[in-house]
């Protein structure tokens, strides 16, 4: 059989390396085989290639040495970093919805940037995460990709593949059957940016700027090194001439790293108007509505979203995480099933099960949920599952159970702050007032997301008597949840205390 | 010049007021009175519905709204204003009498006045009413202003304890310390209002002297108990038209309430009730059939109707009534807990509203010509808030608290509303006929609104499930026990585990109470490892303490791997750190452990688990 068809065939069933061998090999005959040298950048691209419009997690210093922003104090519902909860929104408030360190309520599912979010300060941004099971990475965006492609620079006998320092760029521009296999190589398995800008700006210019693909993947590399409004200008060009989903996609992330959630709302809806039905763009929809704090809409979206794709992994997990915090556990359970039934078969899917059979109250099946979550926990998972099992004996009235089982939650996180949080409320309970204080303390410096911690210390001590503690505390409480209605109550009540003479 | 009528023209009218008020003190230097219009002007822009008529700062009035009564006294269709005034409070007691803004009369009272009426007693032409001054144990009758009649409330039984006791004090057969024991002891036996005045008087006597000097006084006289007048009212004999004969209602110290024959002065019915009566409201004729509504000093509203003997409770209010008002076919009281309550006539509760200062009188504003029955509260902070129901509708700011209030006609106006001021200051406003009070139908419909819960709907899903709970009940209750006793079994197996391992952030032992928290700092190849060590027992130090880290030495190398903990107090926060570098080459992630340990002993007294974070590898080109 002729090596080359071998090669095309194995890369069509994506067996990369066999074919990467045939034709390292056939380059070793003839190393001027433009076919051949094609086919090996393809399948070491497809080897490494990761979907870029999706998988992105903004590093800390993308977020924090950030001067592309364009209001540092923007107007409310215009940014996604000075979103606050709010009730006017009409979701369900912050009491019940829990919210993740950003302080922004949890989502259905973990997806990069649920879990952070934008920290305000760079302590916060550094402590918090670190703590914290699923770290941010810490380097730009820019730096991490080149870290990322440790595949290209492992050493290998005879050298990289392409030396990119030799190459001609100017040559390959023109050519335009590989330019492409060579920027996609270049951008993906080299990680080498400046490189593919540069053929990349040559090669839009060989074809007088008329190939919209060419101009995507300018704006690809002017997204990468932070240049947001070159990639902009590339990406409206690009639209202008050719309309593709992903480019509406890249477009609408640029302006999410600008911070103009309004805009990429703007682009994908766009988008959504040539392609009515696109499922990652109304994900996407939804995810800025989430976001920003907008629940029902980003439902709404969600809904959308099984409409046409029945089986929407994120857009069931957050619709029945909507239902469950709504008070419609019995709805969220359906949801849930349905992610059973879709084969996805993990620890927090019955933890989740679990509590919703709980207060759906269907008992029979809650503790068979969450014996089968703990089994399949993980390291990072387990905690949370004993923490939610906590919740279930707080529910029964059995208090001692509940203390063991934060305790367990402890042992297995011991950053777990909602643990401790509830276990200094158990202690309060018992009476050990300086335990209980002790835990309050530790729940708020681990969680400064959370308003109960400060709320419930700022209570211990005006019960003992300790009232500027507490006003101080009171205040932070309401720093983090400032519709909350007993900080609220008991700040005036402190002031009454000190109003009077 | 009549000073009364009420002039479209305003300005004029100011100026005419202006020339009033000279006259009434024309002692006033000049300033106070440009202060005076100065105020006036003020007054009627933050408020257009009501006429400042007059306002005199330095009238020095002290008086209630049960002491202010209006009534033509003369029968020449000008109404007066008549007004006991408590004085100091101890003496200067008087019965004045304003005619316009003119002090017309003034008549000496004997003792502090409880209130003041106006009513018909004869059929006599002209008709001209009979003014009633309630005062201790007297009602003293003015006709045309001059003392008439002197009414004298039944006296009490005395007990006959007490009765003893003077008598033998008065042949002496008794010596002051000795009545004043005998006395004190009948005190705790039968309470101090079941004593006569003299006896009160006598055990408030403070040593020996003075109370040889009030028995020397007072022994030859007749021991008499008598009750005093707490509230009192009028209500129509046989006739409903307005200057009809009235019968006086009273309500005494004693808890009774009695009805009083206007020409004979004879007790025509007597009730009792079980608290001591503070508010009366009466409506209907003797003759006929009538209602009494009492409001009570131990905070209950009681009904007496004709026929009955004892008072029949109505409602209970949640604090002490400071007024009661009647309408057509409920009660509103205003209550000491800054509420104002609505019933019916049998005593349910219609509506409650809360207000938003303390309140000091009350007074109904009934308009005839709009046919409206207003309520008006004056408050603590300065204000008259007038309510239509529940809402209110007009809002009167002075400049002193309002401590008493009469609304009705005077002079010729029949829309005037008198406020008396807490510094003696007297307001005579009158209501415009343009003015009007709506509800503002915003307001009280967003009350409504927010009053209503946000209960999510039950869906269809839950009451089916519901179904299958009820039908199942008893297995889904043993399923969930035998998966409980599981669970606990199991939770309890880890836990002890935990325990045995020390594999807890915390300990809770009696004798090493301590917290461990654990954070990673830095953005690594090397990371600071904080560890803050805490003694959360009350009062017990503890001593001897170390701590350990241990990782992986491939991937992890550690400063510090042993750090001495001083002696830890309770309470503080001890913070103790080491620098860790990860020397991995591969850009892995391990974990680190941190072992708390006492002495030389083997086992650790905590452990934290602490998950690195991935290091960040410094590109080598």
């Amino acid at each position: 059989m002729d090596p080359l068809f071998l090669a095309i065939s194995s890369f069509k069933r994506r067996k990369f390396e066999k074919c990467i061998n045939i034709c390292t090999e056939l380059l070793s005959k003839n190393p001027y085989d433009q076919a051949v040298w094609s086919l090996k950048m393809r399948a070491l691209t497809d080897q490494v290639w990761v979907d870029e419009c999706d998988g992105e997690e903004e590093g800390l210093a993308d977020v924090l040495m950030d001067d592309n922003t364009i209001a540092s104090v923007a107007r409310p519902g215009t940014s996604l970093r000075t979103a606050l909860p709010s009730s006017a929104s009409g979701g369900p408030s912050q009491a019940f919805r829990p919210s993740t360190q950003s302080g922004r309520p949890l989502s259905g599912v973990v997806r990069p940037g649920t879990q952070g979010g934008r920290p305000g300060t760079m302590d916060q941004a550094l402590r918090t995460p670190r703590t914290a099971q699923t770290a941010r990475p810490v380097s730009a965006t820019s730096g991490r990709h080149v870290r990322l492609g440790t595949a290209s620079m492992l050493p290998s006998g005879d050298g990289p593949f392409i030396n990119l320092a030799r190459l001609n760029v100017a040559k390959y521009a023109t050519q335009q059957n590989i330019a492409k296999a060579l920027f996609e190589y270049i951008y993906y398995h080299e990680n080498d940016v400046r490189h593919a800008l540069d053929l990349a700006a040559q090669a839009t210019q060989a074809q007088e700027f008329k190939d919209w693909w060419w101009k995507v993947q300018l704006g690809r590399c002017y997204y990468r090194l932070g240049l947001f409004r070159d990639a902009e200008k590339q990406f409206k060009s690009a639209i202008q001439q050719e309309d593709n989903i992903t480019t509406y996609l890249l477009l609408g992330r640029v302006y999410i790293r600008l911070d103009q959630p309004l805009a990429a709302l703007e682009v994908y809806k766009n988008g959504l108007d040539k392609f009515p039905g696109e499922v990652t763009l109304l994900t996407a929809v939804s995810r800025i509505y989430e976001g920003l704090h907008d629940l029902i809409k980003a439902v709404k979206y969600y809904k959308d979203v099984l409409r046409y794709d029945a089986t929407h992994v994120e857009a069931i997990a957050c619709i029945g995480t909507n239902h469950f915090y709504s008070d419609q556990p019995e709805v969220a359970l359906r949801f849930y099933r349905r992610l059973l039934q879709m084969g996805i078969y993990n620890s927090e899917i019955f933890n989740n099960l679990g509590l919703c059979c709980f207060y759906a109250q269907q008992y029979d099946m809650t503790l068979t949920c969450f014996e089968r979550a703990l089994s399949l926990a993980t390291d990072e998972s387990v905690a949370d599952v004993w923490y939610n099992l906590g919740h279930i004996a707080l529910g029964i009235g059995d208090i001692n159970l509940a203390y063991q089982c934060f305790r367990l939650a402890l042992v297995s996180n011991n950053d777990h702050g909602e643990s401790y949080n509830n276990l200094g409320v158990l202690e309060y309970r018992r009476g050990n007032v300086d335990t209980a204080r002790a835990f309050f303390m530790t729940a708020s410096s681990l969680a400064p997301h959370m308003f109960q911690p400060h709320y419930n210390h700022a209570k211990l001590s005006h019960k003992t008597g300790d009232l500027q503690t507490s006003f101080i505390i009171v205040q932070k409480s309401l720093a983090v949840f400032p519709e909350h209605v007993d900080s609220k109550e008991l700040l005036k009540t402190l002031e009454m205390h000190f109003h009077q003479l | 010049m009549d000073l009364w009528t009420v002039n479209t023209n305003e300005v004029s009218e100011i100026r005419k007021e202006f020339n009033a008020s000279s006259r009434v003190s024309g002692n006033r230097n000049q300033q106070k009175l440009l202060n005076f219009l100065k105020r006036k002007m003020a007054g009627r822009e933050d408020n257009g519905r009501w006429l400042e008529a007059h306002y005199d700062p330095l009238a020095s009035l002290y008086t209630f709204s049960t002491s202010i009564a209006l009534a033509d006294l003369h029968g020449d269709g000008d109404w007066k204003l008549i007004i006991a005034d408590l004085g100091t409070g101890a003496y200067n007691m008087k019965l004045k009498v304003y005619k316009g803004t003119t002090l017309m009369s003034e008549n000496t009272l004997i003792d502090l006045p409880t209130g003041v009426i106006t009513f018909h007693m004869d059929t006599t032409e002209p008709r001209v009413p009979a003014v009633a001054v309630a005062s201790g144990s007297y009602i003293y009758i003015y006709k045309n202003l001059r003392p008439y009649f002197k009414f004298t409330l039944p006296t009490l039984e005395v007990n006959p304890a007490e009765f003893d006791a003077w008598s033998q004090a008065r042949d002496e057969l008794l010596d002051v310390s000795m009545l004043y024991e005998i006395l004190d002891s009948l005190r705790q036996e039968v309470g101090e209002c079941g004593l006569t005045t003299r006896s009160q008087r006598f055990l408030m006597c403070p040593d020996h002297p003075s109370q040889v000097a009030f028995l020397d006084q007072h022994k030859g006289f007749i021991l008499k108990r008598q009750t005093v007048v707490t509230c009192f009212s009028t209500m129509k004999k046989s006739h409903a038209e307005d200057d009809a004969i009235s019968c006086l209602v009273l309500g005494t110290e004693s808890a009774n309430i009695f009805i009083l024959d206007p020409e004979a002065f004879t007790i025509l019915n007597s009730m009792s009730l079980p608290s001591v009566p503070v508010f009366l409201s009466v409506s209907g004729l003797y003759d006929v059939e009538y209602r009494i509504i009492v409001a009570c000093r131990n905070g209950h509203i009681y009904t007496l109707k004709r026929g009955t003997k004892a008072g029949r409770p109505t409602a209970e209010l949640t604090s002490q009534p400071i007024g009661l008002l009647r309408r057509d076919k409920s009660i509103v009281v205003v209550t000491m807990d800054q509420t104002l309550h609505c019933f019916n006539n049998k005593g349910k509760r219609l509506w409650t509203q809360k207000l938003p200062a303390p309140v000091l009188c009350m007074e109904t504003l009934e308009i005839r010509t709009l046919g409206l029955m207003l309520i008006a509260l004056g408050m603590v902070d300065n204000r008259v808030l007038v309510y239509r129901d529940k809402h209110l509708v007009d809002t009167i700011h002075t400049e002193d608290s309002v401590t008493a209030m009469k609304y009705g006609r005077f002079g010729r106006e029949d829309n005037t509303l008198i406020l008396v001021l807490k510094g003696g200051g007297l307001i005579i406003k009158i209501l415009k006929r343009t003015a009007r009070f709506e509800i503002d139908d915003l307001n009280g419909q967003a009350q409504a609104n927010a009053l209503k819960l946000n209960i999510p709907k039950k869906t269809k899903l839950f009451v089916d499930q519901t179904m299958r709970e009820r039908e199942n009940c008893v297995l889904m209750h043993r399923v969930f026990q035998h998966d409980l006793y599981r669970l606990r079994l199991n939770t309890a197996r880890a836990y002890v585990q935990a325990l045995e391992t020390s594999s807890n952030p915390v300990s809770l032992s009696q004798t090493e109470p301590l917290k461990l928290s654990a954070q990673v700092l830095g953005l690594g190849p090397t990371f600071k490892l904080r560890v803050e060590l805490q003694n959360t027992s009350a009062a017990s130090p503890s001593l001897q303490l170390a701590v350990i880290f241990h990782c992986d030495d491939r991937v992890y190398s550690v400063n510090k791997s042993y750090i001495q903990i001083p002696m830890l107090v309770p309470g503080i926060i001890h913070v103790a750190e080491t620098l860790i570098t990860c020397i991995s080459e591969l850009g892995i992630s391990d974990t680190v452990r941190v072992f708390v340990v006492k002495g030389k002993a083997s086992k650790p007294l905590l452990t934290a688990v602490i998950n690195m974070p991935v290091a960040e590898v410094f590109m080598t080109s």
